[in-house]
């Protein structure tokens, strides 16, 4: 029998990774940083995902992360756009700067 | 005889409907013609319908008009001896004033609307003599009242003209509050508007709601006819142009009151207590108006309060118990004072818009074609004995003399001593203006005036001087009015005073009307302005009277609304609602503090509320 | 009368869909403006000739409806489409259309910016006030009664004068606060019912049959008093009005003036009293009271404005005193004069509101300073005024006497001294409206405004002349119309005989 890791190990690093993903997002002020940050965070969700179909030997787990994955690429994909196109009317990547949404 | 009447009014209707919907389109002569034939048209038809019934009471039905459940109206008039004569009265002078004012109008341009509302005038007057349904009358009633208003004011630019309109509808319409709450009095105990049932019922009302009933009317009355204490507004009512006044003064609505009194006699007759009041109120009225006259300088305004004094004869005549004896007056005064007022026209204009007695003077020499028939004027005004006027005023005099009730005794004297006064004034207009003196005006300080306009005096000074005939106290033909009105509920043919009384009242009054005239010949035949002396401005205001409203009512009034305005509703009401939602809004501006635009902040709570929710479940959760 | 084909539904909706074509047609602004008139004229036809179908109809045990449409909408909630038509809505219908004929009139000239969304909006009015006067089932009603906020908000709010936004969102918190609470009293009633019968409806003919205890009406009851008592406007909570008329463009004004005050009454004694007949009872002498402190407090206070507008806004407020009273004495001749009356409000305050508007048109102002003496420029509109404004005094022989004799006449048999009070209140109405007349049409001209104040061109004179027409109809002949309200009215009187205050045999 293989050796197994533990769940809790799994939970443990995606707990970490979680954290430094949300970390990155909020302390940093540049968009593709924080874009970065909640990629970081999805990647935590997802091991968290393939870590419990491991525990239960259920294949819907992995099965979410391909979704997961194909999901957080087209976030990337769509957000790098958004924020080249945000760059180049304001000039700014500077998430603070961006305060039309300011009650 | 349904038809007669319902072109009767159509006539004067159709004239003013014309003239107002496409009468600025017409040729100025067709606009006239139209608005005369209105009127004209109309004393044609009274004059037939008189042939035809003038002594029948008929009601007739035109049609439908308000109908709810038992509550109905209706289109319909109530033909009867007092409304035929009343009508010829309305249509006949009416028509020479029309044709009158053609002449006297010819140089304003407006003169469309001038007519037009002369027409509806004369409709709204021949409602009110005519309808037998009260609410029909109300009709009337406002309808008279809205256009002395618009044409009291119909010179609009001058403010204070248009003021004086408002002031006479304003006045006239407190007045008619009573008489709406008559209607609806009279709709709770009879479930009728009809004058002729509720005449004919009257004896089912008891003593007390009769009363009740006479104020009302009376209430009514004093606000169309001008009686104290809503007077004000008569004088004021000389804005207008003058045939208007003679319009407002003798053919309709002044007479309105004391003629709706005459046709509401039966109810009004139940109590003694509201015939007394009626009775009083003339009479002070009478007396109170002929002092203010005394001082006036504006001819005009003579008349206006000479107009005053004899509608509260006609009042007292109806409080007296004797209604034909008042509308014998009213007859007459209708004729003398249109004939005074158009008179009075003239001379404006041939003075050049001049209304000061003091300032005219010589006009004898300078228009011989009104000094005989204004002559004839003033003498049946004040009474000169065996003239229609004096006859009448007599007549009432007399009824209330023999009134049993001891108080009447008093109004008699109040009365009688109104009728030498109103000698005075109306001498003292008449010398003033038309004597000689060497201040008073030349020829060339006099315009000339049309034709038309003096000869229109000449059927009226007749009718003046001869309507005498038409209620003689003696002799084959005597009291042929009363005769004829002998069918109508409540009138007296005789007085039934014995020969002596009736023979004596009447010798003493002719022989003091003849002292009183003699002396006024000798104070005023030369212009006096200032006779009064300190009295003057008492009898020049008509005792501050309209003062007195304007400073505890009218101003107060409108004071009174500015501060409901500003801090009642603005200041009140409206900025507790304001502030409230201000309140919220400075609520809602502090939450906005916490969306500061920044995409970190928003994510530091998004987390935060994760975080938060995790902890719920976490410490929630049932290991 | 239930008929297969869906007339009423078209009534309703018509305005709505066609107005579709305003919209696409927007950037060419004449046909878009005829096309908004045919649209209008088609329906207040289309209206009319319901009469036609059962003129008479047969009083049933529901009432007396001429015409009845009924589909199931949301079963799952017991909710319903039901429209119905009696004579009192069939003449609160004419009334709308017509309103809504003159509405694209008069702004023939006076909107020039987004032609197309005006009338859109218009119409888009048009067609919930139509819905609400006919839906009896109450959600239905809810909804009509909500939706035609929208419309109205941004007719006031986009085309209104310089503080229009304010006015804008005075007018829809005050009438969504009374909204909301009728949405929860009526949600209340919905469950009372339902755990009562176990049937679960917004039926109007199956909820009356609800037996409330006398607190549960009174809540209820209260909830939509405050929601009709805003829309009236009763005083004191009358201060979104003179704001709201005095920023709206003169269309505006109309539908409000003209359509949506009457949507409060009409619903005050369609649904509120009959729901609630113990509550309704004891609060009429509040209502009572209320209506002659608002005719005596809006009469008073008119007479010291300085906007015109303002002022026919606050003598709109005075005539709702008097029809208050006249609902809640609660007897045939009150109840038909009230009713009589909106539609009587709805012409001559209308008309008022055209003419002022019209002054705006010339002068670009309203306040009384700069106006008087227009007589000597404009004598045909100044002979327009004089009329409308008669007829707003209460000249009889003009529309609203007609009216207010009947409440008067119906108030002072059961209670005299409240029949002396209102009529009373007509004198101070006579002040504040000559005081219009005064400053307006008469006194001296102002030379410097010769240049600009022209006479009525055709379209505006014709405008008036189709007000000024029902006004004398209705004020010499009135028994047609009011023959459309006997049986309706009669219905509503002895269905809830409970809360007639007194027999007196009317």
């Amino acid at each position: 029998m293989a050796y197994v890791v533990p769940f809790s190990h799994v939970l443990v690093l995606a707990a970490i990774l979680f954290l430094l993903g949300a970390v990155c997002a909020l302390a940093r002020r540049n968009l593709i940083m924080i874009l970065i940050g909640v990629e970081v965070m999805l990647s935590a969700a997802g091991l968290v995902f393939i870590g419990a179909a491991m525990r239960w030997q259920q294949l819907d787990g992995q099965a979410f992360v391909i979704f997961i994955m194909a999901v957080a690429a087209s976030e990337v994909a769509i957000g790098l756009a958004l924020i080249l196109y945000s760059r180049r009317r304001t000039g700014t990547i500077n998430a603070d700067r961006y305060n039309l949404m300011k009650g | 005889m349904t038809v007669i009447l319902f072109i009767l009014l159509l006539f004067p209707l159709a004239g003013g409907v014309i003239n107002a919907v496409i009468g600025r389109l017409l040729p100025r002569r067709v606009s006239e013609v139209i608005a005369c034939l209105g009127v004209v048209g109309a004393f044609v038809m009274a004059a037939i319908a008189f042939g035809l019934g003038g002594w029948k009471s008929l009601h007739l039905i035109f049609f439908d008009w308000i109908k709810v459940g038992t509550f109905s109206a209706a289109f319909d008039v109530y033909y009867d001896p007092l409304a035929a004569v009343m009508i010829l009265m309305v249509t006949f002078v009416s028509s020479l004033i029309h044709i009158y004012s053609v002449a006297f109008m010819r140089e304003d341009t407006d003169y469309v609307r001038y007519f037009c509302y002369l027409n509806l005038f004369v409709f709204s007057m021949l409602v009110i003599a005519l309808a037998d349904s009260l609410l029909f009358v109300y009709l009337g009633w406002e309808g008279v009242g809205f256009c002395s208003y618009a044409l009291i004011g119909f010179w609009y630019t001058n403010l204070d003209y248009a003021l004086a309109g408002r002031k006479a509808f304003i006045l006239t319409r407190i007045g008619d509050v009573t008489f709406g709450i008559a209607l609806a009095l009279f709709f709770y105990f009879f479930h009728s508007f009809s004058l002729q049932y509720i005449n004919a019922h009257a004896t089912t009302l008891s003593v007390t709601m009769a009363t009740v009933f006479g104020l009302l009317l009376l209430w009514a009355a004093m606000g169309k006819s001008a009686q104290l204490p809503l007077t004000v507004w008569l004088p004021d009512a000389m804005a207008g142009p003058t045939p208007v006044s003679a319009l407002i003064h003798a053919a309709t609505m002044v007479t309105a009151g004391a003629y709706l009194l005459m046709r509401l006699f039966p109810v009004i007759h139940l109590s003694h207590m509201a015939m007394l009041v009626i009775a009083g109120t003339g009479a002070i009225t009478t007396l109170y108006a002929s002092f203010a006259a005394l001082a006036q300088v504006d001819i005009k305004k003579v008349l206006a309060y000479s107009t005053i004094s004899q509608v509260g004869y006609m009042i007292l005549g109806v409080g007296a118990g004797d209604f034909v004896g008042g509308f014998f007056h009213l007859l007459s005064h209708s004729f003398f004072k249109s004939l005074l007022f158009l008179g009075a026209g003239c001379i404006i204009q041939a003075c050049d818009e001049e209304h000061n007695i003091f300032k005219m003077g010589n006009l004898r020499r300078l228009l011989p074609h009104v000094y005989y028939p204004f002559l004839i004027g003033c003498l049946s005004l004040a009474a000169f004995p065996m003239i229609g006027g004096f006859l009448s005023k007599d007549r009432v005099l007399e009824a209330t003399f023999i009134h049993p009730a001891p108080i009447y005794k008093a109004f008699w004297a109040i009365a009688f001593l109104a009728a030498l006064l109103t000698v005075v004034y109306t001498f003292r207009m008449f010398f003033t203006a038309f004597l000689d003196r060497p201040d008073g005006r030349t020829a060339d300080e006099i315009k000339p005036i049309p034709r038309l306009m003096t000869v229109i005096l000449w059927p009226l000074a007749i009718l003046a001087f001869c309507d005498g005939l038409l209620n003689l106290p003696f002799g084959p033909i005597s009291n042929g009015l009363a005769k004829f009105l002998a069918a109508v509920p409540g009138a007296r043919v005789d007085l039934g005073a014995p020969a002596a009384v009736s023979w004596g009242l009447g010798l003493g009054d002719a022989a003091l009307v003849l002292v009183v005239l003699t002396l006024t010949y000798f104070v005023f035949r030369r212009p006096r302005p200032d006779f009064w002396g300190s009295l003057n401005e008492t009898l020049f205001t008509a005792f501050y009277l309209d003062w007195l409203y304007l400073n505890l009512i009218a101003r107060p009034y409108e004071r009174f609304a500015a501060v409901l305005w500003r801090d009642v509703d603005e200041r009140g009401i409206n900025a507790g609602f304001e502030n409230t939602a201000g309140g919220f809004k400075v609520l809602s501006s502090l939450m906005g503090l916490w969306t500061n635009g920044k995409l970190s902040t928003y994510l530091l709570m998004l987390l935060l509320g994760l975080t938060a929710m995790l902890t719920v479940l976490i410490l929630s959760w049932h290991w | 009368m239930m008929l297969n084909f869906p007339l009423l539904s078209i009534v309703v909706f018509f305005p709505l869909v066609a107005g579709f074509l305003c919209l696409a047609t927007s950037n060419r602004q004449l046909l878009c403006r005829s096309i908004a008139l045919v649209i209008a004229v088609t329906e207040l036809g289309l209206v009319i000739s319901l009469a036609t179908i059962n003129p008479h109809p047969v009083a049933g045990p529901t009432g007396t409806w001429m015409l009845v449409e009924s589909h199931t909408w949301i079963p799952s909630l017991g909710m319903r489409y039901s429209l119905g038509m009696d004579g009192i809505s069939y003449l609160l219908l004419v009334l709308t259309a017509f309103i809504n004929v003159l509405c694209v009139l008069i702004s023939w000239r006076s909107i020039i910016h987004r032609v197309g969304s005006f009338h859109f909006f218009l119409l888009f009015l048009e067609s919930s006030v139509i819905g609400l006067f006919l839906a009896t089932d109450l959600f239905l009603f809810y909804l009509f009664w909500e939706v035609q906020l929208i419309p109205m908000f941004f007719l006031v709010g986009i085309w209104g004068h310089e503080r229009r936004v304010h006015a804008a969102i005075k007018f829809a918190l005050f009438t969504l606060c009374g909204g909301l609470l009728m949405l929860l009293a009526i949600i209340g009633l919905y469950l009372l019912h339902g755990a009562q019968t176990g049937v679960y409806t917004f039926a109007y003919n199956e909820l009356i049959k609800t037996q409330l205890s006398s607190t549960a009406q009174f809540w209820l009851y209260a909830a939509f008093l405050l929601a009709f008592a805003i829309k009236i406007p009763v005083v004191p909570l009358h201060t979104w009005l003179p704001d709201t008329h005095t920023h709206a463009p003169t269309a505006g004004s109309l539908d409000l003036a003209g359509l949506l005050l009457k949507t409060g009454f009409y619903a005050l004694f369609r649904f509120a009293f009959p729901l609630f007949p113990d509550a309704a009872r004891a609060s009429l002498p509040i209502l009572i009271g209320l209506g002659l402190v608002g005719l005596f407090y809006a009469s008073w206070l008119a007479l010291s404005q300085i906007d015109v507008k303002r002022l026919v806004a606050y003598s709109s407020i005075g005539h709702m005193g008097i029809m208050v009273v006249g609902v809640a004495v609660w007897n045939m001749m009150t109840l038909s004069g009230s009713i009589l009356q909106m539609i009587n409000h709805g012409l001559s305050t209308t008309a008022l509101f055209i003419m002022v508007g019209m002054i705006d048109e010339r002068l670009h102002s309203r306040k009384f300073e700069n106006l008087g003496g227009l007589w000597y420029k404009m004598p045909v509109f100044s002979g327009f005024f004089l009329f409308f404004a008669m007829a707003s005094l209460g000249l009889p022989g003009l529309n609203n006497f007609v009216g207010e004799i009947l409440i008067i006449i119906g108030t002072f048999q059961v209670h005299p001294v409240i029949g002396i009070l209102s009529f009373a209140g007509l004198v101070f109405g006579v002040i504040y409206i000559l005081r219009m007349v005064q400053d307006t049409i008469f006194g001296t001209p102002v030379k410097e405004h010769h240049h600009v104040l022209f006479d009525l061109d055709f379209r505006e004179g014709f405008t008036l002349v189709l007000l000024a027409l029902p006004i004398l109809f209705i004020g010499l002949h009135p028994g047609p119309v009011l023959r459309l309200l006997d049986h309706p009215v009669q219905h509503l009187l002895t269905q809830f005989s409970a809360i007639a205050t007194v027999a007196t045999g009317m």
